[in-house]
C-alpha cells in the first residue's frame, strides 16, 4: 500500500485535489482551469499509477467538478484511461461524479466522458451542493 | 516439394543405405553431395522463416501504429465534443449572469441599473434627434396594505401581474421596468408630454383590470402615475425628480390617477 497521500488546496483556477490511499479514495472538487494542467495533475496522475500498482485495494474516485478546461478534459481522460486498464486487469475501480441537480449539463458531460469506460460509473445529482 | 523431388529423395536414400552399393565407387561423393543438398535444403527453410517473422513484425507494428492513431484520434475527437459543451455551459451561464444583472428577479421586467443606463442613453438621443423624451413613474396604491393584509407572496404576485399589465399596454417602442419596491418607470422616447399622459392613463385602465388570486374580486389594484418631459438642457434625473413630485401630487389627489409634472 502506498503510503503518501496528496492534498492540494482548492485555488480560482484549479480545484481542491484530496488522494486518501488508505481509504482508497481520490477526490477532485471544483473549477479547473491551470494555467499548467500538466504541473496540477501530473502529481495526480503519478498516485493513480503508484496506487494501482502498489496493492489490490479498490480505489474510487469522488469528483465534484463544475468547468474544466480543455487541458482539464484531457487529464481527466488520462486518469480514467489508467482506471479503464487496471480495470481490464479485474482491479476494482470506480468513478462516483456528482453534479449540482440544478446544472443539467454537467451531467450531459460526465455522460460523455462515461461513454467509453466500462469499469462502475456513477453520475449522481448532489443536492447539497452549494454551488 | 513435388512429387518427382521427394521420390529422387527416397531413391537417392535408398542407394545410400543399400549394403550391395557400400564399394561402388560414386558412393563416397553422391553421400557428400546428398549431405551438401540437406544443408542448403535447411539454410532456405531457415532464411524463409527469418523473413516471414520479419514481415509480420513489420506489420504488426503498423497495425499498432494506426490502432494508436486511431485512439487518439478518438480521443481528440472526444476532448473536443467535451470542451465545446463546457464552452456552451459557460455561454449560457453568462447570458443568464447577463439577464440577472440587467433584469428584475421577481416581474422579470428591466431593474432599476438597466433603466438609470438606458435613461442617460435616451436622453444622450434626444439631445443629438432633437425628439423629446417622457418618463412616466407609477407606484401601486396601498401596496403595504396588500401585503399586510394578504400576505407578501400574494403581494409578490400583485406585483408581477401590474408588471405584465404594465408592460403590455405600453408601445413597443417604450420601456417598462421596476423602479424598486412598488414603483414602476416607463421611458416615452419621441413622445410628447400630452401622449405620455393618454398612455399612462391607459395604464390605470390596464392595472384596474388586475385580478390575483387570494385578492377578493371587489378589490381594485390602483396605481398613481406622474409623467415629465424631459428638456435639453436639464440633467435627466431633473425629470425623473419631476415625474416624483407628480407622483406625490397623484397620491395627494386621491390616487388612481395621472399627473404631469411641468
Amino acid at each position: 500500500m502506498q503510503d503518501t497521500d496528496l492534498s492540494i488546496p482548492a485555488t480560482q483556477s484549479t480545484p481542491h485535489i484530496r488522494a486518501d490511499a488508505a481509504a482508497g479514495v481520490l477526490s477532485l472538487s471544483g473549477d479547473s482551469y491551470p494555467e499548467n494542467a500538466f504541473e496540477l495533475f501530473g502529481p495526480v496522475i503519478d498516485w493513480v499509477e503508484g496506487y494501482l500498482a502498489a496493492g489490490e485495494a479498490p480505489l474510487r474516485l469522488d469528483l465534484r467538478l463544475l468547468y474544466l478546461n480543455t487541458s482539464s478534459i484531457r487529464a481527466v481522460m488520462d486518469i480514467f484511461d489508467l482506471l479503464e486498464e487496471a480495470h481490464a486487469r479485474r482491479r476494482a475501480v470506480s468513478v462516483d461524479w456528482f453534479y449540482d441537480h440544478r446544472n443539467e449539463r454537467v451531467r450531459e458531460l460526465a455522460e460523455e466522458f462515461a461513454e467509453d469506460c466500462t469499469f462502475p460509473f456513477r453520475i449522481l445529482p448532489d443536492e447539497e451542493s452549494p454551488g | 516439394m513435388s512429387t518427382a523431388d521427394s521420390e529422387l529423395d527416397r531413391r537417392i536414400e535408398a542407394l545410400l543405405a543399400d549394403p550391395a552399393m557400400g564399394d561402388h565407387p560414386l558412393r563416397d561423393a553422391l553421400e557428400a553431395l546428398w549431405e551438401r543438398y540437406l544443408a542448403q535444403v535447411h539454410r532456405l527453410d531457415r532464411i524463409a522463416s527469418l523473413s516471414d517473422r520479419f514481415q509480420a513484425l513489420v506489420r504488426d507494428r503498423d497495425l499498432t501504429r494506426t490502432e494508436q492513431f486511431e485512439k487518439r484520434l478518438r480521443q481528440i475527437e472526444k476532448i473536443t465534443r467535451i470542451s465545446d459543451g463546457y464552452q456552451e455551459m459557460m455561454r449560457e451561464l453568462n447570458v443568464q449572469l447577463q439577464q440577472a444583472s440587467t433584469h428584475d428577479l421577481l416581474t422579470g421586467l428591466p431593474n432599476r441599473r438597466f433603466l438609470a443606463e438606458r435613461l442617460k442613453q435616451e436622453a444622450e438621443r434626444s439631445r443629438r434627434s432633437g425628439e423629446p423624451l417622457c418618463v412616466a413613474l407609477g407606484d401601486v396604491d396601498r401596496f403595504k396594505r396588500i401585503n399586510d393584509t394578504w400576505g407578501h407572496e400574494v403581494g409578490d404576485v400583485a406585483l408581477r401581474e401590474v408588471a405584465q399589465a404594465m408592460d403590455r399596454t405600453v408601445r413597443s417602442a417604450d420601456l417598462c421596468g421596476r423602479w424598486g419596491g412598488e414603483e414602476f418607470l416607463v421611458l416615452l422616447p419621441a413622445t410628447r408630454l400630452a401622449a405620455a399622459v393618454a398612455i399612462a392613463d391607459r395604464v390605470l385602465d390596464a392595472v384596474r383590470e388586475v385580478r390575483v388570486e387570494g385578492i377578493p374580486g371587489d378589490y381594485r389594484i390602483t396605481i398613481s402615475i406622474g409623467v415629465a418631459e424631459w428638456s435639453a438642457e436639464e440633467r435627466p434625473e431633473a425629470a425623473l425628480a419631476r415625474a416624483d413630485a407628480a407622483l406625490f401630487e397623484a397620491k395627494g389627489n386621491g390616487r388612481d390617477r395621472v399627473m404631469a409634472g411641468i
